[in-house]
């Protein structure tokens, strides 16, 4: 695609990469990302969603079993939940909400050493 | 039932050689990497002339899980995250015991760790040995209790994800409601025993 031989073929391609970040800019302004880590990441064969926001933290459990059935009770209902690195507690922040552009990680228990 | 010689596909590697996290002002080191760790190095990093002691600790990779053959294991993580929770590890356990230990140094391996490799190495000097070992084995137990790693044993059947204590994090929504279900339904399935399928 990025084709530099002329002008015409390089304002092209430069053109083609701001339509790129426009479109991902505008993805994230009506979006978060949510990433899948371990048991979520082999549940849901994925490492990430875009899911429309904003959200309240207690609705994205329920969003989340209606896309992939059974996650709930066999994943997410062992997971804690991070938004943007840091950690929001499922019951004291359920009305809190997931803002567009926010980065939300499953987090299965730990097994590291 | 699949061949013994099947192994898991290498998983993609979010970045090469080392991510860290150095703080200077507590002498503290935390790192993640794909490849093979240097032992020697993390020794080297820790070195102090304040120090009489530098204590390594080494995790390797078992061949079995309570006697069932492990074909192979494989580590995963999210990197941002656990990398701020090895520091936070780090810098408070320098902090706690900050006469005496000089410096402290985390490095946990990522991707396929093929049997008896090592899979972590904490070194850290003191000023005697006695606290050494008692740190050391401390920090082992925070990393394991905290840090966003996640464990795959490989069996002969496939994969499952293993967890350090079941349901530590998190909050059993479910289980809530299920609270006079007894045991078995609900939300509290250990994710240790949940059968992945082998992607």
């Amino acid at each position: 695609m990025t084709c530099t031989t002329s002008r015409h073929g390089k304002r092209f391609a430069i053109h083609y990469q701001l339509d790129f970040i426009y479109q991902k800019a505008l993805k994230m302004a009506s979006t978060f990302t949510v990433l899948y880590f371990a048991s979520a990441h082999t549940y849901t064969g994925k490492s990430e969603d875009t899911v429309p926001g904003p959200m309240a933290i207690s609705k994205l459990f329920p969003y989340l079993e209606e896309k992939y059935p059974g996650f709930r009770k066999k994943v997410l209902s062992s997971c804690a939940l991070s938004v943007n690195l840091n950690y929001v507690d499922l019951i004291e922040d359920a009305e809190k909400e997931i803002q567009n552009g926010d980065e939300v990680g499953i987090i299965p228990p730990v097994s590291s050493g | 039932m699949a061949s013994v010689t099947e192994y898991p596909p290498e998983p993609t590697r979010a970045f090469t050689g080392i991510k860290s996290i150095e703080d200077t002002a507590t002498n503290t080191f935390v790192g993640l990497t794909y490849d093979k760790l240097d032992i020697n190095a993390s020794i080297d990093r820790v070195r102090s002339p304040k120090a009489g002691a530098i204590v390594v600790f080494v995790g390797t990779t078992r061949d079995n899980f309570e006697g069932k053959p492990i074909t192979t294991l494989e580590y995963t993580t999210y990197p941002p995250l656990s990398l701020l929770t090895l520091s936070t590890i780090a810098k408070s356990l320098k902090t706690d015991n900050s006469h005496y230990l000089h410096s402290l140094s985390i490095i946990h391996r990522l991707g396929i760790v093929p049997i008896s490799e090592d899979s972590i190495v904490i070194t850290l000097s003191t000023s005697h040995r006695a606290e050494g070992w008692k740190i050391a084995e401390q920090c082992l137990e925070m990393v394991k209790d905290k840090v966003e790693i996640w464990k795959r044993e490989w069996f002969v059947e496939g994969g499952v994800w293993r967890a350090n204590r079941d349901g530590r994090q998190g909050v059993l929504e479910e289980e809530e409601e299920d609270d006079d279900d007894g045991e078995g339904e609900g939300g509290g399935v250990p994710v240790e025993y949940l059968e992945q399928e082998d992607r």
